[in-house]
């Protein structure tokens, strides 16, 4: 142990200790993905080769399943407020280190701009997923295929990919 | 430019044969171009295809693109197009996909023609499972072309995750393909004012792309065509000019750009015959904004 503590100072990749309000959110992610494989499971899979109507199908009643399946939630669930804080920093040096000014033209690209959002709902069929360049997604915590970020507005998006459904969101994550 | 003035040029450029300019054709080391203006040959036998990017709006311009595609394909009979992403723009409900997408490619569909998509930043990942888009519910991919020795490997460049690496560089050294073109959405070189180059996408597969003989790679994002200098030995393609469009946003003087074009929408046509490909970027009035022939790259020994 003492050799490869001394290995990693070497080498200059001494880990920081994992901070446990991101061991909270893997936690409750890895749950989340649980659940929604589980009820996922249990629908008719889609065909590779689906119709328009089959996947809205399919996403409708998946996000339905989940809903019910998760009544108790509540906003900041998942974005807790320590989240929130390491989000808005991790975000800001990036803005800083890779160009404000570009991100943010990119992230405001088909943005929909500031409207009300309610979470375990499906989000709004009138509004564009946004552009989520890669520096900004290399800057928040790894999710599971089915789930991403989206912004709407300066709002940060947690969205289940497959159901369509709103599963969080915290606001005024964007400078 | 008018019809008769798209057919004109397409008849000239399609009968006059191969008029290629600029010496004899280089036969060994990286890809190279040589530029226009170039005919389509048209061969019985080779692969013909469309590239087309950021063009699912449901608006006017989109519906004459298409229209203009299909004016094409009545002498140029391309069987798939390459979707390098941003398909549908805003929702995509039912009703989207029809408006966006089956409506206006609808004669080309009903012609036989087959669509790949790859994702783009705008897109809903459920778009694999789409019947049109032949993705077969993945987010990345490879296929084999219905002609020539050609493999299209397809990117889903939102999410250039670990995994999809390893499976790219497997895929890669698998293929036994002369021609290795690779497609998707963010563009590693660019000369667009709004996006640009995407650094840390190039860093991760362009290594792979020069280690595998990758000949060729379309893109998108940028709401433009360009085609760029040779890379590496490797002919990188934006064509993101399919219905979105961010005219002026080409950056004057760019040292990478060889051929740009950000006035009006624009798709490419491209030929595939042994080992040259023989393409034409046309614009939605018919104008050819661009062509060449690009020589495969070939192994080293």
């Amino acid at each position: 142990m003492l050799i490869l503590c001394l290995l990693a100072v070497a080498t200059g990749s001494v880990p920081n200790p994992p901070n446990p309000a991101f061991q909270e959110f893997e936690t409750r992610l890895k749950d989340y993905v649980a659940l929604h494989r589980k009820l996922e499971e249990a629908l008719p899979k889609l065909p590779d080769k689906a119709t328009p109507e089959e996947i809205d199908r399919n996403q409708r009643q998946l996000g339905k399943r989940i809903a019910a399946s998760r009544s108790d939630s509540r906003p900041g669930e998942f974005f807790t407020p320590a989240i929130q804080d390491l989000v808005r920093a991790s975000l800001k040096d990036v803005l800083n280190d890779m160009g404000k000014k570009n991100l943010m033209g990119s992230i405001m690209d088909e943005n929909p701009g500031p409207m009300k959002l309610v979470i375990n709902t499906r989000y709004p069929d009138e509004v564009p997923l946004s552009t989520m360049p890669p520096p900004i997604l290399a800057a928040l915590p790894p999710l599971e295929e089915d789930l991403e970020y989206r912004f709407i507005g300066r709002r940060l998006v947690l969205l289940d990919v497959h159901a369509h459904l709103i599963v969080d969101y915290t606001d005024e994550v964007l400078p | 430019m008018p019809r008769f003035t798209l057919a004109v040029v397409l008849a000239c450029s399609l009968a006059c044969g191969c008029p290629m300019l600029g010496g004899p054709l280089p036969t060994k080391g990286p890809a190279s171009v040589i530029e226009a203006p170039v005919a389509l040959p048209n061969e019985n036998g080779s692969l013909k295809f469309a590239v087309l990017g950021d063009f699912g709006t449901g608006f006017r311009p989109e519906y004459e693109l298409a229209q203009r595609m299909l004016e094409v394909h009545k002498q140029f009979p391309f069987e798939i197009v390459l979707l390098v992403g941003d398909n549908l723009y805003g929702a995509e409900r039912p009703q989207d996909f029809k408006r966006k997408f089956e409506t206006p490619f609808k004669p080309l569909l009903d012609e036989g023609v087959k669509f790949y998509g790859a994702l783009g930043n705008h897109d809903a990942r459920e778009q694999r499972f789409y019947e049109f888009f032949n993705m077969g519910g993945k987010l990345y991919f490879s296929f084999h072309a219905p002609h020539e020795p050609v493999r299209f490997f397809v990117l889903d460049s939102t999410y250039p995750v670990p995994e999809q690496i390893e499976w790219l560089k497997k895929e890669l050294e698998d293929s036994k393909e002369d021609w290795k073109i690779a497609y998707f959405h963010h563009p590693p070189y660019s000369s667009g004012g709004r996006h640009g180059s995407d650094v840390k996408l190039r860093q991760t597969l362009e290594p792979l792309f020069v280690k595998n003989n990758v000949s060729v790679v379309f893109t998108g994002h940028d709401h433009f065509y360009e085609r760029i200098k040779p890379q590496q030995g490797i002919v990188y393609f934006v064509v993101g000019s399919g219905g979105m469009l961010a005219p002026g946003d080409i950056t004057p003087n760019s040292p990478i750009t060889d051929k740009g074009f950000d006035r009006d929408r624009a798709f490419l046509m491209a030929e595939i015959k042994d080992d040259k490909m023989t393409f034409q970027a046309i614009s939605r009035t018919g104008e050819v904004v661009d062509s060449g022939i690009i020589l495969r790259r070939k192994q080293n020994p």
